[in-house]
């Protein structure tokens, strides 16, 4: 048996006989559930994991932990004189202070596995909705995390005991190194300093637990955790050996020993450095929701150029910050790897940023948002409240770093139609701006001409027209939306109609699916006595999805049904028609996309929505209205011109629902963070009195 | 044999040890006595490599045991003056314990345990808790741990301090029965004791060997006043 396994034995069975590891462990245990509980609480309703959060609880208690089950490792030897025992035999240092350092790990490591196994054990019975899509592996990510933190803290703690003969002095000087003073320096850096709190804008260490827990893991900390607990070992050893060189004949020994301690630090220092500069991240398989985006964010990211600059506004107690810090790092890792726009991230504090955060009130920016700017100006915002995870985010990457794709919303004219440029109360040069900057341009087709549609034409847009179309236009919207001519996929309308044969339109659009109907609104909610005020938005379409809880508002619209035109479709067709908005169940605005085949369908269909009004886009509504018309019609171009990335939804994090009311969340606490550890403390202390007295 | 040349060690500007020589065969039993402070721990802990000496030589079988410390250790006994020892353990399994650290294959523990515990008399108290022991009976247990893999040198500091007669005498009869497959140093100010078994004593005086009183050839009670003249400097 070699003298690491005799002196692992040796530690472990020592540390199972003490009250000290019985008052550790409870106090631990006690820590960890408490900080659990408190946890949970805050973060109920929110977008937060369970195993990180429970791995994020654990790991402000752990250095504690190691502390007082490795004080005593060294000292103790040290003052009762054991250690000339111990350094007279055939054993070298390094093996015996790597026994010991195992042995006070394996301790942690089982008062790890008890809290989680409690922790278990009273969610399941407190809150056992929380468990419900949780696997107990979902949690070994972040046992893992805890277990290699707790690999350098139990190291530290050995090295501690090595050089003190007095416990207590290793157990302060391992609180110390492990827990006050880089909490202290981080708390310090983010309470003073602004480029600080950029950087550091979470606790690194416990960033370091919650991100391993979510499953992403990052090699650079993994490695460094390594090789720090190699070097406190080292240092251990070291300052066991340094014991011999009592006296002017060990000084030399002493020099020599203090230059390999030197060279070690210097090494690890050099280590540590490139660990974090060839760091990556790695996604681990084992959790639910590890941070793997989707298919069409990576196509994004690589084809986007510039950089985006994404700010958290939201102050850092918030128990939100820690998970969409951990998105954004993770967003950002991706992006670089990626090689296409850069993402940086940053962090304002409305209660300790006020330059930065009254620069985002002004701008109106709301608190608990993301801000995403380009070019040095603010280019959209995601409340936290709202939809802000991977989809959204990545909706206005897309929008802002996209390559300039020269494509033009085409208007068209000859039939009275609301006209781009007017800027008349009627008129849609507002509307018109937006599609500007959001990389259209506008142009008007005369359809009586007979040249083709042009190759940059993104959509046709027919603006409420109050005169027939001819049939040779017909003709043309025909060709183009059934892509005759040459062009390699389907085209994309967008009519906006003031009446039911409003132009003639009514049978092009019946023959694509979408049917306008004259009848009136029955039990309309009008604010002026023609306007209708839509709240009943289509949750299953890319179109309206977002407007859910909003409102539009539509000035006396004209309503839609589905045609029979699906029905005498050709068997290869695939036709799908979508009512996206609609009051006590007449549709106000349909979408129907239709392509031969499936594979046409997916990939170049034709696109048609139609609103049943022209007014509600026209200055005058757009200035008097607070509501989701702009959007709702920008979002109808987005979908129609193909940039739908909207429809590609990535991984989304649910919400933490644990069903506690507030006396439950008092048991709950009380019974896993004072009970529980009581039990266990009454438990290990009987067992150690019964192993005294049985002795 | 272990042969120990011109050793001289020194806390900072103090000279505690200058110029130490002295050799000792297998089965000898050599004591080293002088007044309190002259070095005799010192000198045991620098043969039991737990101090660097500022010079000299210490040779195991014609081997620099500074040069290679753990083979050394290998064949080394150290009990030191105040019996250290893991008290939450018995007997028995503080002395596996010592066995299996110091290398001692599992097949062979139990006969080195069993052999030190006779040699030692600790049949008796085998199964008993360390710190229920009396403090000769501690010492028995560490100068058991000490001679438990047969040691070629044995170094016991101080070995009868504490001890009242008969354990003394019973200490005695254990040292003689190691001195005949060590080489065993013993210091100790408990000279008509020491003088009863010990084959040569070394007189430690001003940090050098100031005499050396062999026991071979005279009585014993020749022996021992032959210590005690040079103990007080008469050569």
């Amino acid at each position: 048996m070699g003298p690491v396994r005799v002196t692992f034995r040796r530690t472990f069975g020592l540390a199972r006989g003490l009250y000290t590891t019985a008052l550790a462990t409870a106090g631990f245990l006690s820590w960890s559930a408490l900080a659990f509980a408190f946890g949970l609480e805050e973060a109920e309703g929110l977008r937060v994991e369970l195993a990180p959060l429970w791995a994020v609880s654990l790991a402000p208690a752990l250095p504690f932990l190691a502390a007082i089950l490795g004080m005593d490792v060294w000292s103790d030897e040290r003052r009762s004189g054991r250690i000339d025992v111990l350094l007279s035999s055939p054993v070298r240092e390094r093996d015996l202070v790597f026994g010991k350092f195992l042995g006070v790990w394996a301790i942690t490591l089982l008062n790890i596995v008890i809290a989680l196994v409690s922790s278990l054990a009273f969610v399941r019975m407190f809150a056992p909705a929380l468990l419900e899509d949780v696997g107990f592996v979902s949690f070994l990510p972040g046992v893992c995390a805890l277990a290699v933190q707790g690999m350098l803290w139990c190291a530290v703690a050995v090295a501690a005991s090595a050089w003190f003969m007095n416990s207590a002095a290793a157990a302060t000087t391992t609180i110390a190194l492990l827990s006050v003073i880089p909490r202290g320096a981080w708390y310090a850096l983010v309470k003073w300093s602004g480029a600080g709190r950029s950087a550091f804008g979470d606790m690194p260490l416990d960033a370091q637990v919650f991100d391993f827990a979510s499953g992403f893991v990052s090699t650079g900390a993994l490695v460094s955790c390594f090789i720090l607990a190699v070097a406190a070992l080292l240092f251990a050893s070291k300052a066991v050996a340094a014991l011999r060189c009592v006296g002017r004949g060990g000084r030399g020994f002493l020099a020599t020993t203090w230059f390999a301690v030197f060279l070690g630090a210097v090494a690890t220092v050099l280590a540590v450095g490139l660990a974090y500069r060839l760091d990556i991240g790695l996604d681990l398989p084992l959790g639910k929701r590890a941070m793997r985006f989707s298919a069409r964010t990576r196509d994004i990211l690589a084809e986007s150029r510039g950089t985006v600059t994404v700010t958290a506004f939201l102050e850092r107690g918030d128990p939100r910050f820690r998970p969409l810090s951990h998105f954004l790092k993770a967003l950002s890792a991706e992006a670089d790897a990626m090689c296409g726009v850069r993402i940086g991230v940053r962090y304002v504090d409305p209660a300790l940023d006020l330059g930065e955060a009254g620069r985002l009130d002004r701008e109106g920016v709301r608190r608990d948002s993301l801000v995403f700017e380009h070019g040095g100006r603010i280019v959209g915002t995601l409340h936290l409240e709202d939809d802000c995870g991977e989809r959204a985010c990545m909706s206005v990457i897309e929008r802002v770093s996209l390559p300039f794709r020269r494509s033009c919303v085409y208007w068209t004219k000859g039939h009275g139609e609301a006209s781009f440029d007017d800027y008349g109360p009627f008129g849609l040069s507002n509307i018109s701006r937006d599609l500007a900057l959001d990389g259209y341009g506008n142009k008007t087709i005369d359809l009586t001409s007979g040249d083709a549609i042009a190759d940059d034409c993104a959509l046709v847009v027919v603006a409420g027209a109050k005169n027939e179309f001819s049939a040779a236009e017909m003709n043309r919207l025909r060709n183009y939306l059934e892509g005759r001519g040459g062009r390699s996929e389907g085209g994309r309308l967008l009519v906006l109609l003031d009446s039911a044969e409003s132009g003639g339109l009514s049978t092009l659009l019946s023959e694509w699916g979408i049917r306008p109907m004259a009848a009136s609104l029955p039990n309309a909610r009008t604010l002026s006595g023609t306007d209708v005020v839509v709240r009943d938005f289509a949750t299953n379409h890319v179109v309206s999805a977002p407007f859910v809880g909003q409102q539009m508002v539509l000035d006396d619209p004209v309503s839609f049904g589905e045609s029979a035109a699906a029905e005498s479709a050709s068997a290869a067709d695939r036709r799908q028609y979508s009512p996206l908005v609609g009051v006590d169940g007449t549709c106000l605005a349909a979408a129907v996309e239709w392509g031969e085949g499936g594979s046409k369908l997916a990939l170049r269909p034709t696109r048609i929505v139609a609103v049943g009004d022209t007014g509600f886009v026209q200055n005058a509504p757009l200035r008097k209205y607070a509501n989701a018309n702009r959007d709702f019609f920008l979002n109808a171009v987005k979908y129609l011109s193909g940039r739908d990335v909207m429809t590609q939804s990535g991984v989304e994090p649910d919400l933490l629902v644990s069903g506690m009311d507030r006396d439950e969340r008092t048991r709950f606490a009380i019974c896993s963070g004072v009970a529980f550890p009581s039990a266990m403390f009454l438990l290990l202390s009987v067992l150690v009195m019964s192993r005294r007295r049985k002795a | 044999m272990l042969e120990v040349r011109n050793i001289a060690f020194s806390y900072d500007r103090r000279k505690v040890l200058r110029d130490v020589s002295f050799s000792v065969s297998p089965g000898e039993a050599v004591a080293i006595a002088g007044d309190n402070g002259a070095g005799k721990t010192t000198l045991l802990k620098i043969l039991a490599t737990l101090m660097a000496p500022e010079s000299g030589a210490i040779l195991s079988d014609g081997q620099d045991a500074l040069s290679h410390p753990l083979r050394y250790r290998s064949q080394l006994g150290y009990m030191q003056e105040s019996p250290a020892l893991y008290e939450d353990m018995t007997v028995k399994s503080y002395l596996k314990y010592r066995a299996r650290l110091k290398g001692e294959p599992d097949k062979r523990i139990r006969r080195r345990v069993g052999e030190a515990t006779e040699i030692c008399r600790l049949a008796d108290v085998f199964d008993t808790m360390i710190h229920n022991l009396s403090f000769g009976q501690k010492k028995c247990v560490a100068l058991a741990d000490a001679m438990l893999l047969r040691p070629r040198v044995m170094l016991l500091d101080d070995v009868l301090a504490g001890l009242d007669v008969p354990m003394r005498e019973s200490v005695g009869k254990i040292v003689s029965t190691v001195a005949t497959f060590s080489s065993v140093i013993v210091t100790g100010h408990e000279i008509p004791d020491i003088v009863k078994w010990a084959s040569r004593v070394l007189v430690l005086r001003n940090g050098s060997i100031s005499s050396s009183v062999p026991a071979a050839g005279i009585a014993r009670t020749e022996f021992a006043a032959r210590v005690d003249k040079a103990l007080k400097g008469g050569g």
